[in-house]
């Protein structure tokens, strides 16, 4: 599959660079060329801006920034002083990636950054530039710069073959590194980031590394496309680069196309440029915009994956749709060019992918999720009180040092001092509002400690980030499961070893992920989309993703919330069973009736403060305890 | 007293900000939707008085009797679209950056892109200024001004005087609970819809009063208004209205301090560190959100 | 026996696929206390949810004096008279007292006696015309309960429903929040009170529900389930 992608690309590239170097002799006419050109010039600002906005879902509307940075660099350089084209490039590069790394650093730094914020803030990107552009003399200063051709071109024909060649080659290493990324582990890290950022942190990936490396990358790759760009305009004007159209047209292809994907950007632009080219040969110019702001609001709002998935469902009726359209136009030969024909085809087989993809997406409503999850172990554990798991408490794993927690003046927690030791299956109880996953949230490291200290194995955890606590040895699912969409459940939980403590290769990680989901009993629907899965199968998902991460502790938040009493009892022996492989586990649970049969210890919380703690059979018959639960005035 | 000058003038000019802003603001906190079009929505306002007093010789202050009802059924209707659409937060930026794209196109069709100025003779205010002492001031930045101060005061008054207001204030904090004491937020994001469109009618008037007009300025808003409405706090009405006042003595001071060329510059800094270390706001107390 | 004023019938009710509430019935008559108790995730807040529109009925029927008001849109339904104190409170934080107290009366038949209903608010809870300008937020746990609570009888309701009234106060607060809860019967209001606190809430109603993992186990008079051994059971979960 993965080599499979890679000849095609390369096949592809080696095609259009001899229809490039050869276009004499294919007797194409040099509109042809620019027009290739300009698409290779949109393939790669759709694929740098893809690289960040689509794979890690932060969109940028500061496209523009790279690509005025990138031609004006050059523009400058080798108008005004005469500097050699082929050194200009790898400068453009890196202003623009050191540009990138600036604003990511600004951007990922804000504490409760969002994506609308950070959307705002590359929009104001552009518009300091285009502004120091115009006022700054020895830049622009509202005369322009003319772009003179380098000698170099001499040799490959005409400086439209030349121009055509170069943008086709940026064009080629943007897609390439498009592809490395999304089929590498930077893919998966930008992926999970995107459907669930904490979540992602949580399992071990270092986001914020990971984010400013797509920016770097996007910046670079938009850089060197915007100084191409320069020759192949020949005058750079601020208007002409630092304009809004820019990232309105990145993000249109971007959407139209797929986001997910490395090809998506380039369907997009192949789509979008040759429409706008024939909108202006018809002089339709004036509903250029139009149609652009009309397909990006209707495909957001009706079709936001884009047309690659699409395609991808129903290959063979677009290529058909493709090929009988413009064959039947172009035999008719009544109307138009031959560009017309292809691209009255292109548009009729992408809109009978969408009309059809979204017909099929409706048709097949989780077919495969409405199996009961793994009913072939009748016994019910959870009347069997004898089988609990006598594990010799080891040494302590965790150890809670008056640990304080305060929202504004809400006391969540208030000197808690407790130690957890290895082997251990702690049950977390206590009324709502008493602090239960306040403390899951400040083990795993979502929030600090207002005052107090936390180890994990002897090691400070107080300040660590999440993805560092993820590497001492603590794993967490949420209450609410939150899976990465995009990913298969095989996928979801090989994220996990991939970043986790022991570090793989996702080829290495798949297999093992299959074992992790035996555990649960949910191997046999790996290869399904979380999507598809119901509430318990999702539960028990968490559960495999945070066992994959081999830790030493696994903290467990209501886990088995909103389950029928038969998938509890499958619950609870998938909980037992990781206990029995050698994890320490903490579970907070509002069931006493199935912690008193699972826990080897329950630890009560009441308003933020240790109530109780030791054997269930004590703490359930502590006086303090009975109150909390059936109120003040309780007689024992 | 060059910059005491710069300070008044920024301030008054910072009123045309604000003005821009409070709509933009209050839709984004009360109703959780970033409206790019109200940008565009200004734009049509603009060239409505541009086109009203040029084609009927009307005052152009008059022309709000047109354009303020234009404008209120087209910030209604496109609140109902995003009601019915349902989008996110973030789909909303998304869709209506699309809807500003057309807008802006179609005002190029009918005006041109070229720039576009109302001539003297029907607009008198473009020349007229008032004198106090040295200092000079221009009426175009009073009537901005003093528009910026009558809507900020009104919405507040709204906000915090009528059942309507504090629906939406409720709103903003809690949707559901809003909800189970009678409160409909689809009828009332319609009318929030509509106020806010002909406020974008104020905005656009005062707009093309003292400039020229050409398609590509509502894209040139966009950096100093958004950096009003998140240093007012998002939905605050009286912050934005303090942020507008700032960011224009602000930019005012650097351009007759150093040049106009840096001012952009001084500006997004002193956003981005206002950022940093306010998140929420510089002036968020305590109101729609 | 009239027509109960709360009918509630076969309710499911589902978050997505999880499922809270199984062929929930209860029945609430005019001028009663009812409480309903159970242990953490029994799903009583989401049958109060449910009643007051703030998260919909998947399955059944929900009448209100006669009403059917399962399908109607959350707004619609305290025009039928019911008003709530949610769980966790959910006041306005941002809003001053008097504006989440005035908000309350937002619906038409309540709004123009709002004068009136305020000055009831006031005399039931003196505390909240003294805190009427500052905002909501900034008040103790015990004043913004009372907030919530005078909110709710603003709408001037014929049902109140009460979502954990003693959740998170020092218990001197509790007292006081259950006196409130008493007065505000005896003006006859009809109580739905759900609580975890099971003997006091026992010691308010009239008849008490037991829900247990998202159905009724028991119902009956206060008295039987405050010495029913089933009760403690199920909330301790032995």
């Amino acid at each position: 599959m993965i080599r499979r992608g890679g000849a095609g690309l390369l096949a592809a590239f080696l095609v259009l660079a001899a229809v490039g170097a050869f276009s004499d002799q294919l007797g194409l006419p040099s509109f042809y060329l620019i027009l290739l050109g300009s698409i290779c010039f949109w393939i790669a600002q759709a694929t740098s801006w893809n690289i960040l906005s689509g794979y890690s879902g932060y969109f940028s509307f500061g496209q523009a920034a790279y690509v005025g940075v990138g031609a004006y660099t050059t523009a400058v350089l080798t108008g005004r002083h005469g500097v050699d084209f082929f050194l200009t490039v790898p400068l453009a590069a890196l202003l623009c990636g050191l540009l990138a790394l600036g604003v990511g650093a600004v951007a990922f730094r804000l504490g409760s950054l969002r994506g609308e914020i950070f959307a705002l803030l590359t929009l104001a990107v552009p518009f300091i530039l285009a502004a120091f552009a115009r006022i700054n003399a020895s830049i622009d200063g509202g005369q322009g710069n003319t772009v003179p051709i380098p000698e170099a071109a001499d040799s490959f024909g005409s400086p439209q073959q030349f121009q055509y060649l170069l943008a086709l080659a940026v064009a080629a290493v943007a897609v390439a590194v498009a592809y490395g990324i999304q089929h590498g582990r930077t893919g998966s890290a930008l992926a999970a980031i995107r459907d669930a950022e904490d979540v992602a942190e949580v399992l071990g990936v270092a986001t914020f590394r990971y984010k400013m490396l797509a920016m770097l990358i996007s910046g670079v790759l938009g850089g060197v496309a915007g100084s191409v760009f320069a020759l192949q305009i020949g005058f750079v004007t601020v208007e002409s680069v630092f304009n809004l159209t820019i990232p309105l047209f990145v993000i249109v292809m971007a959407v139209l196309g797929g986001r997910t994907h490395w090809l998506g950007p380039v369907i997009g632009a192949v789509l979008i440029v040759t429409l706008q080219d024939r909108l202006s040969t018809y002089g339709l110019d004036a509903w250029n915009s139009i149609i652009l702001g009309a397909v990006l609001a209707v495909l957001v709002a009706f079709s936001p994956d884009g047309l690659y998935a699409r395609l991808r469902a129903r290959p063979l009726i677009a290529l058909g749709t493709l090929v009988v359209v413009t064959g039947v136009l172009g035999v008719l030969n009544v109307w138009g060019e031959t560009l017309d024909w292809l691209v009255a085809g292109m548009l009729a087989a992408s809109l009978l992918a969408i009309v059809l993809g979204s017909r099929r997406t409706t048709a097949a409503p989780r077919a495969e999720a409405d199996e009961p999850a793994v009913e072939d172990e009748p016994e019910v554990v959870v009347s069997e009180p004898g089988e609990r798991v006598a594990v010799e408490p080891g040494k302590v794993l965790i150890e809670c040092r008056q640990v304080a927690r305060y929202f504004g003046g809400v006391h969540a927690l208030e000197d808690v001092t407790l130690d957890i030791r290895e082997g251990e299956l702690v049950g977390l109880v206590g009324p709502n509002g008493s602090g239960k996953t306040t403390l899951v949230n400040l083990l795993s490291g979502a929030f600090r400690p207002t005052r107090g200290e936390l180890r994990v194995d002897g090691r400070d955890i107080t300040r660590l980030a999440p993805h560092q606590i993820a590497h001492v040895g603590m794993a967490r699912t949420y209450q609410i499961p939150r899976p990465f969409d995009s990913m298969t459940v095989r996928d979801n939980v090989a994220m996990a070893i991939m970043f986790g403590r022991e570090p793989l290769p996702l080829r290495q990680a798949r297999p093992i992920a299959e074992r992790h989901l035996a555990t649960v009993a949910l191997d046999h629907l790996a290869d399904a989309y979380p999507a598809s899965l119901n509430l318990h199968q999702r539960q028990l998902l968490e559960m495999a993703r945070a066992i994959a991460s081999s830790p030493k502790v696994l903290l467990l938040d209501e886990a088995l919330a909103g389950l029928n009493p038969a998938e509890v009892d499958n619950a609870v022996r998938v909980v037992r069973r990781i206990h029995e492989s050698g994890i320490t586990i903490v579970i907070v649970e509002h069931l006493l009736r199935v912690l008193n049969q699972l826990a080897t210890r329950l630890v009560v919380l009441d308003r933020g403060s240790c109530l109780a703690d030791g054997d269930p059979r004590t703490v359930l018959n502590d006086p303090d305890v009975i109150r909390v639960y059936l109120g003040r005035q309780a007689h024992v | 007293m060059n910059v005491i000058q710069a300070i008044l003038t920024g301030a008054l000019i910072g009123g045309l900000y604000a003005l821009m802003a409070t709509g933009l603001s209050v839709i984004w906190g009360v109703l959780r939707i970033i409206n790019l079009a109200h940008f565009g929505l200004i734009l049509i306002g603009a060239y409505l008085t541009f086109q009203v007093a040029t084609s009927w010789h009307l005052d152009p202050i008059l022309t709000l009797v047109i354009s303020v009802p234009a404008m209120f059924v087209a910030g209604a209707a496109i609140q109902w679209l995003f009601d019915r659409l349902r989008l996110t937060e973030f789909n909303s930026l998304l869709v209506s950056f699309g809807l500003l794209i057309i807008i802006i196109q179609v005002t190029s069709n009918i005006w041109t892109a070229d720039f576009q100025r109302m001539s003297a003779d029907v607009n008198p205010y473009a020349t007229l200024s008032v004198a106090v002492g040295r200092l000079v001031f221009p009426v175009t930045t009073l009537v901005a001004f003093g528009l910026a101060a009558l809507v900020v005061l009104g919405a507040h008054l709204v906000l915090r005087r009528t059942f309507a207001g504090r629906a939406m204030r409720a709103i903003a904090q809690d949707r559901a609970v809003a909800g189970a004491f009678g409160v409909d937020h689809r009828r009332l994001s319609v009318l929030l819809g509509g106020v806010v469109g002909a406020t974008a009618a104020l905005a656009g008037m005062v707009f093309a009063l003292s400039n020229a007009l050409t398609p590509e300025t509502a894209f040139e808003w966009f950096g100093t208004v958004f950096a009003v409405v998140i240093l007012g706090g998002i939905g605050e009405v009286v912050g934005t209205f303090a942020a507008g006042v700032l960011v224009g003595v602000l930019s005012g001071v650097v351009s007759a301090v150093w040049s106009p060329a840096t001012a952009p510059f001084v500006l997004f800094s002193a956003i981005i560190l206002a950022l940093l270390v306010r998140p929420q706001g510089l002036f968020a107390v305590g109101g729609a959100r | 026996m009239s027509e109960p004023l709360l009918q509630v019938r076969d309710l499911d009710v589902r978050y997505g696929d999880a499922q809270a509430l199984w062929d929930v019935a209860i029945e609430v008559h005019e001028g009663e206390t009812v409480c309903v108790v159970g242990p953490n995730g029994a799903g009583k807040s989401t049958l109060v949810n449910a009643i007051a529109g703030i998260h919909p009925a998947h399955r059944g029927r929900i009448g209100v004096g006669g009403a059917d008001i399962t399908r109607l849109r959350g707004h619609r339904i305290c025009e039928h008279g019911v008003a709530v104190v949610p769980e966790g409170r959910r006041i306005f934080p941002k809003m001053t007292v008097l504006d989440n107290l005035v908000l309350g009366a937002y619906r038409k038949s309540a709004r123009r006696q709002h004068r009136a209903t305020l000055a009831d608010v006031y005399e039931i809870f003196p505390r909240l015309s003294e805190r009427a300008g500052q905002l909501a937020g900034s008040l103790s746990g015990g004043e913004q309960q009372m907030v919530a609570i005078g909110r709710a009888l603003m709408a001037q309701p014929r049902l109140l429903l009460l979502d954990e009234p003693s959740l998170g106060l020092a218990p001197v607060r509790v007292d006081e929040v259950y006196d409130a809860i008493e007065r505000i019967n005896e003006r006859g209001v009809s109580v739905v009170v759900v609580e975890q606190d099971v003997q006091r809430a026992l010691a308010v109603a009239g008849r008490a529900y037991l829900l247990g993992e998202g159905r009724v186990v028991l119902s009956g008079p206060a008295a039987t389930l405050r010495d029913s051994e089933e009760v403690r059971r199920s909330v301790l979960g032995l």
